[in-house]
């Protein structure tokens, strides 16, 4: 069966391994707890002071020094190997630059077309009902086409403080710093919207820097790419909205 | 010499003057405790308002830059004076007592640290003022941090000085203890037979006074950088953002076990005392400990998973983490073993105790993934991460620290707090609590980011913020009802003798409140002297 997003897939492998180990650690823990609380109490007359005889052990303390190493140990090499899977991004990718400004993403896609994601032009208070706050009302804030089924490989950097770049379907975050371009990348295999948000404290709008994936067909995608459906380019206000005067400049 | 000035009249009789120019370790203890318990509910009361303002989606009554500013009173203050502030209230009182001691090494050193924490303290409410609040949360990461103004950084200065008159208060304190321990023991006690709580503290000061300078040296290139225009972290002249992430959190890794290490101090001496039992595999207990302060110093990326490191760093420092985790299991282990065939009286230190025990564990099985970069990937910044420290500073080392308030109460004040109240508190807080995190930790795993002011009305976040919000409340009542009981019993609890609890350990064979020579004889402990080695009276 295909698996909704990637590279969550691999991120659930590891998470199910973690969570059987944690109950298992926390059940051996708790348990035996809970049962000297229980049946260790103090009784007047019949058991007023603990045993003194057992003031350590050297086999038992080894035994928990032994076992937790090896699951540690494990843990930590899995996690290696599953981490290097998921920092290699498929050949085929699609190369989109991601520009984060305070407060929004301008999306730059290889043929050149730039889509401006921002709820946030200022620092005027954004007077927006609950649901509108988070809505995409196509002025500053438009959809980003994204196509299923392809891999898409993300170049990040930053016009000002550090943000961070977070897919919320892929399970993947990515600071954007300036002065440096870092990568990721995801892949989506169902058509519909998808949260972006940003994940490092970013200032006032930190919580409204937010974007809207649109995953499409491919060839809808292409279609939208080369200028043919409603939804098209905003190269110009992304220069408004962002302040910018040299957006391939900045990415580089 | 002033501290021969006022003889014979206990801690508590004494006038402000007395108070104001004190070199005595228990008052100067005393004044930590109330400085950082204040604090502590200041920023508590801070948490409920963005509670509130969380508990729907859309702004409610705050303004984002308001909860900005809540947000990072609440996180430095939670950090700077509570968990790592109060350790300096128990230890200023109790390690002369364990050690035996008249007071510690440097007195007027002891004063000056005290009275730069409240020049830090005075810093920190000047923030209150409009126009003076600061938005770099407690991590000031440049460049937003070396940015000025409302949208941003807010008064980076404040943020600055807070670092420094902290920092400084924590290497006086620092360099005070470790002297005080290695020089001023009674004959007969060593490294092997020290008190548990005396083992964390000292290397919790081993490890400020290592890595407070390099935390202070970040914050004074932030300094410069944003005012006098210097291009340390400054990308567009040639800076490295990354560099101050670097310097910040190798202090600040290693500081979050100067947090819990006098917290597991605290935990051992309550076990053993009322499981009424020597402490289990006491020597792995303190290899554990210092094994914990060194390592934790090679860490630190784990902060940075994120960042735009090369990823073989992060794949060391995930080896290194995770490591951390044997000698903290071993810890665990052995608090469990201790209770094995013990004669446990649940008196509300106790409680607070195992409750601390059991809800650490927590806190440290969900660090062990966010120190998996793989993992770490899906949930950096997220409330996975809010969720893990608040099991381990909310509950792990708040209890302790609450348990510890009960604990040494009588031998502070001479008189029994509420014993009902303090059950009672226990319950409440525990129950609060972990309506309040557990919630966290779920709805990390389902994306909400941190640091949000708002969110979208996704509804599993708007079921799980509404949880935490009425958790928070629940949590708050609890803690309130734990400070009437100690408050009551300060002012009409039972008087007690020198040693309620039947402790083997230095401080209780003294009388309640300790005279202010604390021993009028250098004390003689019998050989081989155990401080976790219940006796029999
Ligand atoms: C087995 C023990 C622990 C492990 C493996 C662990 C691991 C981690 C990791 C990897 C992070 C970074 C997560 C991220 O930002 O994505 C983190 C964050 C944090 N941990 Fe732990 N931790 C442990 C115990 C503790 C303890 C004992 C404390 C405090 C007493 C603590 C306090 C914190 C705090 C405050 C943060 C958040 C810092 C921030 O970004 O503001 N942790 N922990
Ligand atoms: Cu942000
Ligand atoms: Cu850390």
């Amino acid at each position: 069966m295909e698996v909704l997003a990637r590279p969550y897939d691999l991120w659930e492998g590891i998470y199910k391994i973690w969570l059987v180990i944690t109950v298992i650690i926390y059940a051996a823990v708790a348990i035996p707890s809970l049962i000297f609380m229980v049946k260790y109490r103090y009784k007047p007359g019949e058991r007023e002071v603990g045993d003194h005889e057992h003031e350590g052990h050297w086999g038992l303390e080894a035994l928990w020094t032994i076992i937790p190493l090896i699951i540690v140990l494990y843990l930590a090499t899995h996690g290696f190997a599953i981490f290097t899977q998921m920092r290699k991004p498929p050949e085929n990718a699609l190369e989109l630059r991601v520009t984060a400004f305070s407060w929004g993403w301008i999306f730059q896609y290889p043929n050149g077309k730039t889509v401006v994601a921002s709820a946030i032009r200022d620092t005027e208070d954004k007077k927006c009902k609950p649901e509108e706050c988070y809505g995409v009302d196509g002025v500053f804030q438009h959809y980003v086409y994204i196509p299923a089924g392809v891999p898409v490989k993300v170049l990040l950097t930053s016009q000002d403080v550090i943000h961070s770049f977070y897919v919320r379907a892929a399970g993947v975050t990515q600071d954007a710093v300036p002065g440096r371009t870092t990568y990721t990348w995801f892949q989506i295999n169902e058509p519909g919207e998808y949260w972006v948000f940003c994940r490092e404290y970013c200032g006032q709008w930190h919580s409204r820097m937010f974007a809207k994936l649109k995953v499409v067909p491919k060839e809808e995608f292409e279609r939208w790419l080369r200028g043919e459906t409603a939804d098209g380019g905003h190269e110009s206000e992304a220069r408004k909205v962002a302040n910018i005067t040299e957006v391939r400049e900045v990415v580089r | 010499m002033r501290e021969a000035v006022h003889v014979e009249r206990p801690w508590f009789s004494a006038s402000l003057w007395e108070w104001i120019f004190t070199t005595d370790h228990k008052k100067i203890g005393i004044m930590y405790g109330v400085t950082s318990t204040l604090f502590f509910v200041i920023a508590g009361l801070m948490a409920l308002g963005m509670r509130l303002e969380l508990f729907s989606p859309g702004g409610q009554y705050m303004k984002p830059e308001t909860y900005n500013y809540f947000l990072t009173v609440h996180g430095t203050v939670i950090l700077l004076w509570w968990a790592i502030g109060i350790w300096s209230s128990f230890a200023n009182f109790l390690i002369p007592l364990m050690i035996g001691a008249r007071d510690v090494a440097f007195p007027r050193l002891n004063a000056l640290g005290y009275w730069m924490f409240f020049a830090a303290s005075v810093i920190a409410l000047l923030t209150f003022i409009p126009g003076n609040h600061i938005m770099t949360m407690w991590t000031g990461y440049p460049p937003l941090a070396a940015k000025e103004g409302v949208g941003f950084a807010g008064t980076t200065a404040l943020f600055v000085f807070i670092w420094h008159l902290t920092g400084f208060a924590s290497i006086a304190g620092a360099v005070n203890f470790i002297t005080t321990v290695i020089r001023m023991r009674a004959p007969g006690i060593g490294f092997w037979n020290l008190n548990l709580f005396i083992h964390g503290v000292i290397a919790a000061n081993v490890i400020q006074l290592l890595g407070v300078p390099s935390v202070a040296g970040a914050v004074t290139m932030l300094f410069l950088d944003t005012y006098l225009k210097t291009s340390f972290f400054d990308p567009t002249k040639g800076g490295d953002p990354l560099l101050y992430q670097n310097l910040f959190w190798f202090y600040s890794h290693p500081a979050v076990y100067v947090m819990v290490l006098p917290a597991f101090g605290i935990i051992s001496e309550i076990v053993s005392t009322f499981a009424r039992k020597p402490i289990f595999g006491y020597k792995s207990m303190v290899v554990a400990i210092w094994a914990i302060a060194v390592v934790g110093f090679t860490v630190w990326t784990h902060h940075m998973f994120v960042s735009g490191i090369p990823d073989w760093v992060k794949i060391l420092m995930s080896y290194t983490t995770l490591l951390i985790a044997v000698p903290t299991g071993i810890k665990i282990f052995n608090w469990v073993a201790t209770l094995y065939r013990a004669a446990i009286v649940y008196r509300t230190p106790m409680l607070y105790a195992l409750g601390a025990i059991l809800m650490f564990l927590i806190g440290g099985l969900t660090g062990i993934p966010l120190g998996i970069p793989a993992f770490d990937i899906a949930v950096h910044d997220s409330y996975f991460v809010v969720g893990h420290f608040h099991y381990v500073l909310g509950m792990a080392v708040t209890l302790s620290a609450f348990g510890g308030f009960f604990y040494w109460w009588p031998k502070v004040t001479g008189r029994m707090y509420s014993e009902g109240l303090g059950k009672l508190s226990f319950w409440i807080v525990l129950v609060g609590s972990n309506l309040l995190y557990f919630p966290q930790l779920v709805i990390g795993l389902l994306g909400m980011p941190r640091r949000y002011y708002d969110y979208p009305a996704i509804p599993e976040w708007v079921t799980l913020h509404q949880i935490q919000t009425y958790g928070a409340f629940i949590l708050a009542l609890g803690l309130l009802i734990a400070m009437v009981a100690l408050i009551k019993g300060a002012f009409s609890g039972e008087r007690v003798g020198p040693n309620p609890w039947e402790s083997n350990s230095l401080e209780w064979r003294i009388p309640s409140p300790p005279p202010p020579q604390n021993f009028d004889t250098p004390p003689k402990v019998e050989e081989n002297f155990c401080p976790h080695g219940y006796r029999k009276l």
